[in-house]
């Protein structure tokens, strides 16, 4: 700013900065416009995804739906077989991931003057979260199935497991970050272990969020056909064998969808809603339980 | 500031609107020692050379003294509240209040000097001044040196100035003697002598002010206290 | 000196110290932090830590409860003699150490759970009680910090809910129910107003009927008005310790003076 423009906001102060100040106001109200259309650009296409799957699933959606298997072409049926499928191998997953995340992660968060080791098992995770699932999918396969000789239940939720364990182990380790050294310092000089700071203090601060990462998680591995596709297979026949091959929702959507028959398409279209609404619950219930429990509170 | 020996004083107050104000605290005292001192000289010029003019001085520079007096009141009250002093500061702050209370003394008991110096009993008396006159030199003196201790934070001149006030107690106790007994000589002599009794023990005030100032100042400057205690000269038994 | 300056205590000279540090050195990695420390703590009196920041006060408070064992590269050397022992040797249990020498920090540290259970935590780490003995307990430091007309009908309410001067008297409270000998204050009510600050400062002054406190503050009419002695310290040594008044009126220390005075530019 010239001295001369100095001078001459000194006669009016309001005035100060003449053009610049008008400059600044023109691309404040262009970028606010730029974010609005952005934000209902994604605003429309998830409503339109939502309607599409709304109106397109709940027209095959009834009580056989979640009552009978999947059967042949033309003959009914329904998706039960599916549905118990992809939660028994997602609670499964969850229940075989959560506690080997949480353990990495409080391992990475706690004990974080192990330096080079840390370092590692932090790359290595966070390699886990983008390695693309198809390829998780395929490892189970090489391992477990191969082996084996046959797909199962087993292998589709060891594949589901892999993908959840590096998402906990972020969550946590994340969450413990967040728990103030003050708090922690002042557990140890009540003269409390190691081990009894963590648990009772660090993990109860920080387990509305690692709660709501193991929410989220369950979310994201809920959805996922890839891995499946390798290790669970699917099956149209009813079976809660873990030995055997799985139905599961997302493999059925991705059979049924590309298949040649009406009524398949449909209860594909259904079973893309099911799966909708019961990520977004979980998303929501999440979000609802870290805003209540998220903060240090009892 | 040069005479800084014991605790040097170079480095400055972070907050500088603080350093003024001490600054303006010990120009307040200087100020008043100035003039308390140029009191204390005009009533004795006053009493010795019957001289007019200085016997008004003094009495009129009174007023002026409690202003200043005043004036480092509210200044170290001011201090006090808003800037919490401490350590030297604290020392040196609340020396500057007593001494404001012993210099505006000081300042009175010149006034009272001053104002018997004119009477009539004095002008006509046949009593020789020499012993009131060297009295009132060593006070003097004293004073002034005092005031240097005071404007130059010395200690050790402090402490020299605190130890001769004893020469003043001696004189003060042989003039009373000398005064005493021209009454006894002469009732006619009562008058007069009272008036010079008086005068000396308002000089002999002064000096046991000038020895508080000193205190003060040897207190504010190293945080010890002189013993409480001092060497007495000249005593009635 | 002056034998005449205004120490109206009870002379506790005869008394052993609670905490006798000799010869204290202590680094942060390569970083020499504390030289040559030597210092007692009276048993029953208030040793405040006052100087400027980094001067390492906050580091020796922290040696004395092995606060610093929490973190790699921190290592100290020398005697920090409490209770007949070398706190610093390797044979200490830092556990029971820190139940007899507690803590409390400079932001009000509540744990994520009830009032009670604050108050609890540390007792069950160390004692085995009845619930009703813990109930009387958790009421008596509740009652010596002046919170339970506050907090009696919440107890099971979070702490998390409690004001910032409420928070730390909990804290308090809860460094006192497992009757530690000592209490380390690190700038206890930095992050408090004024009124929270009167009432902890009043509390510290009763609570030294029992316990040997040391606080370190940036506040120092704080150490003025709390502490009995007051310790100096600057770039990591200590420059000289006294009385509190003698610390206030008048230092021996040129730094000390300066520092205290506000002259450190």
């Amino acid at each position: 700013m010239s001295a001369q423009k100095v001078q001459a906001g000194a006669t009016d102060g309001w005035q100060r900065g003449g053009a610049q100040a008008v400059r600044r106001r023109i691309v404040e109200r262009l970028v606010n416009v730029a974010c609005s259309i952005a934000t209902v650009v994604v605003l429309f296409l998830l409503f339109s995804i939502l309607w599409t799957l709304v109106t397109r699933g709940a027209a095959g959606l009834s009580l056989s739906t979640f009552l009978h298997s999947t059967a042949a072409p033309g003959s009914g049926g329904g998706l039960a077989n599916a549905i118990v499928g992809s939660c028994e191998q997602t609670l499964l997953a969850a229940l075989l991931g959560t506690p080997v995340g949480m353990l990495t992660g409080i391992y990475l968060s706690e004990f974080s003057h192990d330096g080079k080791i840390v370092s590692f098992v932090r790359f290595v995770s966070d390699m886990m979260l983008s390695v693309p699932s198809i390829l998780v999918g395929l490892f189970v396969y090489l391992v477990v199935v191969e082996p084996a000789g046959h797909f199962s239940g087993m292998a589709g939720t060891l594949a589901l497991a892999i993908l959840f364990i590096p998402i906990v182990v972020r969550t946590t380790e994340d969450m413990l970050h967040l728990v103030p050294r003050a708090m922690r310092e002042a557990a140890y000089a009540l003269g409390a272990p190691g081990w009894r700071v963590i648990v009772s203090i660090c993990l109860r601060a920080a387990r509305g969020g690692i709660m709501t990462g193991i929410l989220l998680a369950l979310a994201r591995i809920s959805g996922e056909t890839a891995p499946l596709l390798f290790t669970s297979l699917g099956n149209l026949n009813w079976s809660t064998n873990l030995n055997a091959p799985m139905a599961s929702l997302p493999v059925t959507i991705y059979q049924y969808a590309g298949s040649a028959y009406d009524d398949w398409v449909q209860m594909a279209w259904t079973g893309a809603l099911l799966i909708t609404v019961a990520v977004l619950a979980t998303n929501i219930f999440a979000r609802w339980w870290l805003s209540r429990n998220g903060t240090a509170s009892s | 500031m040069t005479k800084d020996v014991m605790m040097p004083q170079e480095s400055m107050h972070t907050v500088q609107s603080y350093e003024q104000e001490l600054e303006q605290l010990r120009s307040l005292i200087n100020k008043m020692g100035g003039m308390v001192e140029r009191q204390v000289a005009q009533a004795i010029t006053a009493v010795v050379e019957h001289d007019e003019v200085a016997a008004l001085d003094a009495p009129e520079m009174d007023p002026h003294v409690d202003e200043l007096e005043r004036q480092t009141e509210a200044l170290v009250i001011r201090l006090l509240a808003l800037r919490a002093p401490m350590a030297g500061d604290l020392r040196e702050v609340v020396a500057a209040l007593k001494m404001s209370g012993d210099l505006e003394r000081i300042g009175d008991c010149a006034a009272s000097i001053a104002r018997r110096a004119m009477r009539n009993e004095l002008l006509s008396c046949p009593i020789s001044l020499t012993g009131l006159h060297s009295m009132g030199r060593l006070v003097q003196e004293n004073l002034r040196r005092t005031i240097d201790a005071m404007d130059q934070r010395d200690p050790e001149l402090a402490r020299i100035v605190w130890q001769s006030d004893t020469a003043v107690d001696e004189l003060y106790v042989s003039l009373f003697r000398e005064l005493v007994t021209y009454m006894m000589e002469d009732p006619r002599n009562i008058g007069p002598c009272t008036h010079l009794l008086f005068i000396a023990k308002n000089l002999e005030r002064i000096g046991d002010h000038a020895t508080n100032i000193s205190e003060r100042v040897y207190y504010s400057v190293t945080g010890s206290i002189l013993p409480i205690i001092r060497p007495r000269g000249g005593t009635f038994d | 000196m002056n034998t005449v300056l205004m120490d109206n205590r009870p002379a506790q000279a005869q008394m052993a110290p609670a905490i006798a540090i000799r010869n204290l050195d202590f680094w942060y990695g390569e970083n020499h932090a504390l030289r040559g420390i030597s210092l007692d703590f009276p048993t029953r009196q208030v040793t405040g830590m006052i100087g400027p920041s980094g001067c390492g006060k906050s580091t020796l408070l922290r040696i004395l409860n092995r606060m610093y064992d929490l973190y790699p590269g921190q290592r100290a050397m020398g005697e920090v003699l409490f209770d007949g022992r070398n706190i610093l040797s390797p044979g200490i249990d830092v556990n029971v150490l820190r139940s007899r020498i507690g803590m409390v920090f400079q932001k009000p540290t509540p744990f994520p759970m009830s009032i009670y259970d604050n108050i609890a935590f540390g007792m069950r780490l160390h004692e085995r009680l009845s619930r009703a003995e813990m109930d009387q307990r958790v009421e008596n430091v509740l009652r010596r910090v002046a919170l339970w007309g506050e907090v009696k009908d919440r107890l099971n309410a979070s702490a998390a809910a409690l004001s910032g001067g409420q928070q730390q008297r909990l804290c308090i409270a809860r460094t006192i129910a497992t009757r530690p000998e000592i209490i380390l204050l690190d700038e206890p009510t930095s992050a408090l107003d004024p009124i929270s600050t009167a009432r902890i400062e009043e509390l510290l002054d009763e609570l030294k009927q029992e316990f040997s406190i040391a606080i370190v503050t940036h506040n120092l009419q704080q150490a003025a008005r709390c502490a009995d002695r007051v310790a100096f310290f600057y770039m990591g040594e200590l420059v000289e310790v006294d009385t509190a008044d003698k610390m206030f009126t008048a230092p021996h220390e040129k730094r000390t003076q300066d520092y205290i005075t506000g002259r450190f530019g």
